[in-house]
């Protein structure tokens, strides 16, 4: 059977906009009131929530971390990754040559990149060792030293091609996730379907890569067509111009939010392209998956998500998270059956540490979701 | 009761009858009779509908309930809606984390500035000069060292180290005064007890007591170490908020800008002390104090809110810094400190000569030589019109 013929499974999201509103503001008031401490149950009462609003076949996910593991992986963080950072940022600029300080501080932030991908693994193995689906649990094989060096050579290959290497290296993580990925003792797969892994994105990434250029022309266009149509009515004229000063600054800060804009809607395509091709080629006994991203839906998304984060100066961040989940679980689809009365229950500990290095760099943004 | 049975081990729900008892929750699957203590139930489901339960510690089992029979079982057992059934923080836990969160800040309030002292006083010379380079690198970045400024440095290192000398400062041998061209006035210490004039504190000075006042009142800060407290108290903050408070957006913000305000008032407490030994300084060397107070007073002008004419008259003014805000004590009071101090029929700090060529410095305001330098103001309350001809510091731009 092909994989078009097979049944096709839905996932479903049944999160509602203005009840997780209300968890990320009260989440949002506690972390006022306890100048951030709260964060760690904060992500995990909104965890809990996305979690629990995902279903496939009928029975959702349940997310069972807990906010005291959080806590401890920051207070492992403390000694292993704070202590040091304190050191090459604030105490060796003030002791040491200022040459030595520049290398000790260049070599912190070049090893940053390794610890950031370690990071990102660990808080991903975190994150999968606390989700379950009927009692089973999901976890992350593999080595996060094994990725984070990985990520690092492809980060380099990215900077020497000038950004056109990154389809590829965003393939390639994906690879190395997904392949690591387990359900209970049920592996995931990252397929070779016969076609490079990057097929379909160099063209979008393309559009992306000019990106720049083109909404740099875009905007100015744009600000103009849209200024002379004011201009046409007699609402504004040339004199109102030189008069207020106030005005220019109006068209200046239009032209830069009109960049930003198109420059986040030649990135969609690429986005969607590259997240779809990811989920085509994910399966797990037999079974595949498929997405369903369009490039004007997850260019909203993705808007809507930012607006919010900035006009709540960051502490409705986490509604970002929800858009997002939500927008790829609605598009979501399992094709085939994997033979669940034969996947086990995961044979690896949980582990009792949470997600530190994530907390350190911050990686979610408090969305509570990677 | 119908429900759903997943026993942990494979992905797959079989189909089971519920007995509730008073105490248990009793199954069969297949010929195994699985029997739950209702004290060990938790939740797996999030309250919006149906019941999932799990035991407690979890073993991987779940059952689900419909929805007509999860209504029952509520019904029958309350304690699963309590919020320790969903593993939910009580007001409790709240309560100790907000404590817990105002308790480390407090510790910091008091702990860090109590701590910046000792800690200043044993900085090593080696680590003051590194610390130093890096105040010069700043300096350097937004000013001009200003090659005609050779002997008016001398003129004003001169009087410097009369002051010093007379009030037995020990490291009098150590301070230099370099003059700058930057485009506001200031003057501040450094930790290589350096001290920076600019070009436009000289320039706003109409007596050289009032510049002298100044630099006094930077010896002060350097005797007493404040600039390396402050640096302390400074990396302390930084340190503290990036470590205990970290997360991002207006959580962050609120933090830092409690501890902020703090930090304030320890420094407001510096330039107290540091206005009240300068004032002994000039007392002991023979200054009038009055030159200090009248540079206050120009500086208070400045930060009073425009009136309505004053708006009308020149859009661009602007002033009211508030007094809480700021790091230095109200300019107002400063100014009445310095007047109480004032003794009449002192000599001027400086020579008309010397004056002139201080005020030359950097290309600066040259009198011509048959108009003597002006003699001190009155000592007058300040009037409401600003100095003519000189540059208007911005607010809060005044002697650090």
């Amino acid at each position: 059977m092909t994989v078009e013929a097979a049944e096709a499974q839905s996932f479903k999201h049944e999160g509602k906009f203005f009840n997780v509103l209300g968890l990320a503001l009260k989440n949002a008031g506690l972390s006022l009131l306890t100048l951030t401490l709260y964060r760690f149950w904060a992500r995990t009462a909104m965890r809990r929530r996305l979690w629990s609003r995902t279903s496939l076949m009928g029975d959702p996910l349940e997310y069972t971390g807990t906010a005291g593991e959080l806590l401890r992986g920051f207070l492992i963080s403390l000694p292993t990754f704070f202590l040091p950072a304190i050191f090459v940022l604030y105490i060796a600029p003030l002791v040491f040559d200022p040459a030595t300080a520049f290398w000790l501080v260049a070599g912190f932030y070049l090893i940053g990149v390794p610890l950031i991908a370690a990071a990102r693994y660990l808080m991903r193995r975190y994150q999968l060792s606390r989700t379950r689906w009927r009692g089973i649990r999901l976890w992350l094989a593999g080595t996060a030293s094994a990725f984070a060096w990985a990520s690092f050579g492809w980060t380099i290959l990215q900077t020497l091609s000038l950004g056109w290497y990154s389809p590829v290296a965003r393939m390639n993580r994906a690879k190395m996730m997904w392949e690591n990925t387990r359900f209970g003792d049920q592996p995931f797969e990252f397929i070779d379907d016969g076609e490079p892994p990057a097929k379909g994105l160099w063209w979008p990434f393309a559009l992306g890569w000019f990106a720049f250029p083109i909404s740099y022309i875009g905007a100015i266009f744009l600000v103009i067509a849209v200024g002379a149509a004011i201009a046409g009515t007699g609402a504004i004229t040339a004199e109102d111009l030189q008069a207020n000063p106030m005005l220019s600054v109006g068209i200046g800060v239009a032209v830069l939010a009109s960049m930003l804009l198109l420059v986040l809607f030649c990135w969609a395509p690429y986005n969607a392209a590259a997240m779809n091709r990811i989920a085509s080629l994910i399966s797990i006994d037999g079974a595949r998956f498929k997405l369903r991203a369009k490039t004007f839906s997850l260019f909203f998304v993705s808007l809507a998500g930012w607006m919010i984060t900035i006009f709540s100066l960051g502490l409705l961040a986490p509604m970002a998270g929800f858009l997002q989940v939500r927008y790829v679980f609605h598009r979501l689809e399992i094709i085939g059956h994997p033979k669940f009365a034969e996947i086990g229950q995961a044979i690896v500990p949980e582990g009792n540490a949470g997600e530190s290095l994530g907390d350190a760099f911050d990686l979610d943004m408090g969305v509570g979701v990677i | 009761m119908q429900a759903r049975y997943a026993d942990g081990r494979a992905a797959v729900t079989h189909p089971t009858t519920l007995d509730v008892g008073a105490d248990t929750l009793t199954f069969r699957i297949g010929e195994t009779q699985h029997v739950w203590s209702c004290s060990d139930l938790r939740r797996a489901d999030d309250g919006s509908g149906r019941v999932i339960l799990k035991r407690n510690p979890d073993t991987g089992e779940r059952l689900y309930l419909d929805e007509t029979d999860s209504a029952r079982i509520i019904l029958g057992a309350p304690g699963l809606n309590a919020k320790r059934a969903f593993g939910i923080e009580g007001p409790g836990t709240i309560a100790a984390i907000t404590g817990a969160a105002w308790s480390l800040a407090a510790v910091f309030l008091l702990a860090v500035p109590l701590g910046a002292g000792p800690i200043a006083d044993h900085v090593p010379p080696r680590y003051r000069a590194q610390i130093a380079d890096i105040s010069w690198s700043q300096i350097n970045a937004f000013t001009e060292y200003c090659d005609d400024s050779d002997e008016a440095a001398r003129i004003l290192n001169d009087v410097a180290y009369r002051i010093m000398q007379e009030s037995d400062v020990p490291m009098r041998d150590d301070v230099w005064i370099t003059i700058v061209d930057a485009p506001f006035p200031n003057a501040f210490a450094l930790p290589d007890h350096s001290i920076v004039v600019t070009d436009d504190l000289i320039a706003l000075a109409e007596h050289p007591d009032e510049l002298v006042g100044v630099i006094a009142h930077e010896i002060a800060h350097i005797e007493h170490n404040h600039i390396m407290k402050n640096i302390i108290r400074s990396v302390g903050a930084g340190i503290f908020f990036d470590v205990v408070f970290g997360g991002a957006g207006a959580g962050q913000m609120v933090a830092i800008a409690s501890v902020n305000l703090a930090s304030l008032r320890y420094s407001r407490g510096d330039e107290t002390d540091a206005d009240l030994r300068g004032l002994d300084y000039l007392d002991a060397a023979g200054i009038d104090t009055a030159g200090l107070a009248r540079l206050f007073d120009r500086f208070a002008e400045q930060e009073r809110p425009p009136t309505e004419s004053e708006e009308e008259a020149d859009g661009e003014r602007s002033g009211g810094f508030p007094t809480m805000l700021s790091s230095h004590p109200a300019t107002a009071e400063r100014a009445a400190a310095a007047r109480a101090r004032s003794r009449a029929g002192l000599n001027p700090s400086m020579t008309d000569a010397e004056w002139q060529i201080v005020r030359a410095a950097c290309g600066g305001v040259v009198l011509p030589q048959s108009e003597p330098a002006p003699p001190a103001p009155p000592n007058a309350p300040p009037t409401n019109q600003p100095p003519v001809a000189t540059p208007l510091p911005a607010p809060g731009t005044k002697p650090d």
